[in-house]
């Protein structure tokens, strides 16, 4: 089994019907020289990696940019095609003034397993006092929560935001809630382990590919940035595969993690075993 | 006269041979040219058009000389951000063997039929799948 935790529906041809909004949300996500996809390219690539899920992740940035990346409504229709294959997140922007309805909804009529924020682009701080609420909810309806961390090639995105210690004091107050600071945090990766090791209700995914080749990234992300032996020996639970489709493959990011050397017991956990103790907070022994 | 027809393909692996052959002839066959040529050439650049004879023995090895000349893990140059797509460019192997194999073929048409050898398979040969691909065919004489 596979399940990539990290993929972005901008171009899923069952909601690109609205050609100004797709053009929005490339504009938005910083990504262009895509168009919309058919279900029939899009597992193609899913079944030369034995691609099982995927999680699929929604941006709203209402108040910010004046539209969504994805909507919760497009993603709920994506997972109603094939349910087997998608598993959906949703987003909300919390500056509007319907953030805590619009959560309240995609939790319970929609159907939504988890949240996607990304503070840098949504313009506000994770330790904020709207946050309590968001986190409140989140941990009642046992939803993790997926932040974007380190480095974004999002247009407007600044930096400050997205260093993984500013998340800090709301892993620290909230040691139940699953929190995936994605991307490795990358370039702040040992500041990513540090969190790891002090919070076991921190997970990350291995969604970057920001310098060098596939093969060549993860080979340093897992043997040089980190050392060798630091994601089986101190936190085999907290890492998962992501591919941040559509800006990177997500069968080369595979192919990359095939050659990094690791113990069974380590890939099989960042490979879907650990996706699944983050969406469900337990072991999950069968899907 | 000047007759163009799109021949669309979606590959399924990374590496792959599509015998278009019989499309092309059928393609000169229904233009009404009768003399002249016909151009066949791929609208992208991670692909390649080839033309062999196709036994799935020389396809082999085509495709093992293709890997032992353009290994996937040479430090390309072409393995870094891309602004103007937003993505990170990792498919310098593809640019590199379709660079070798050439994006197009030429055949002569005569009395409404391509002139080749009996040979001579005209191959879209992927090099970065899966993906929609794009195969024009102008067929242009009298």
């Amino acid at each position: 089994m596979l399940i990539d935790m990290h993929m972005h529906p901008i171009f899923y041809g069952d909601i690109c019907e609205n050609e100004d909004e797709v053009n929005f949300r490339g504009d938005t996500f910083g990504v262009w020289k895509q168009g919309p996809m058919t279900d029939e390219e899009l597992f193609a690539e899913w079944k030369i990696c034995d691609l099982t899920k995927a999680a699929l992740l929604p941006l709203d940035v209402t108040t910010a940019e004046g539209g969504w990346i994805v909507n919760n409504d497009q993603v709920e229709k994506l997972c109603s095609v094939h349910p087997e294959k998608f598993i959906g997140f949703a987003s909300v922007d919390p500056n509007r003034k319907d953030a805590l309805d619009v959560l309240e909804k995609a939790f319970k009529e929609q159907g939504l397993m988890g949240l996607k924020l990304n503070p840098a682009k949504q313009k506000f701080d994770p330790n904020a006092e709207c946050m309590e609420a968001i986190y409140e909810i989140c941990e009642k309806e046992n939803k993790p929560i997926i932040f974007h961390a380190g480095l974004s090639w999002e247009p407007n995105t600044p930096t400050e935001f997205c260093h993984p210690c500013v998340f800090e004091k709301a892993i620290m107050n909230h040691p139940n809630l699953r929190i995936c600071l994605a991307h490795f945090a990358w370039p702040w990766v040992r500041e990513m382990v540090m969190l790891m090791i002090k919070y076991p209700n921190v997970y990350t995914d291995t969604a970057l590919l920001y310098v060098d080749s596939p093969e060549e990234q993860m080979m340093e992300l897992f043997t040089k940035d980190m050392g060798p032996m630091w994601f089986e020996r101190c936190f085999p639970e907290q890492v998962m595969f992501a591919s941040n489709g559509p800006r990177f493959r997500m069968f080369k990011i595979k192919r990359a993690l095939d050659k990094v050397p690791m113990r069974d017991f380590a890939r099989e956990n960042l490979y879907y075993k650990n996706a699944l103790r983050f969406l469900y907070g337990k072991e999950v022994k069968e899907w | 006269m000047v007759v163009v027809e799109t021949i669309k393909h979606l590959s399924e692996s990374v590496s792959e041979f599509y015998n278009i052959t019989e499309q092309v002839h059928n393609i000169v066959k229904n233009s009404g040219v009768t003399n002249g040529f016909v151009l066949v050439l791929t609208a992208h650049t991670t692909t390649g058009i080839m033309v062999n004879e196709a036994l799935p023995c020389v396809e082999k090895d085509l495709d093992e000389m293709l890997e032992k000349m353009v290994p996937v893990d040479s430090p390309f140059v072409h393995a870094h951000f891309l602004p103007s797509y937003g993505a990170t460019s990792n498919n310098s192997q593809g640019h590199l063997k379709s660079a070798l194999t050439g994006n197009h073929c030429m055949f002569p048409v005569m009395d409404g039929k391509i002139v080749c050898g009996g040979a001579q398979d005209i191959y879209l040969v992927e090099f970065d799948g899966p993906q929609a691909r794009k195969i024009f065919v102008e067929v242009m004489g009298e």
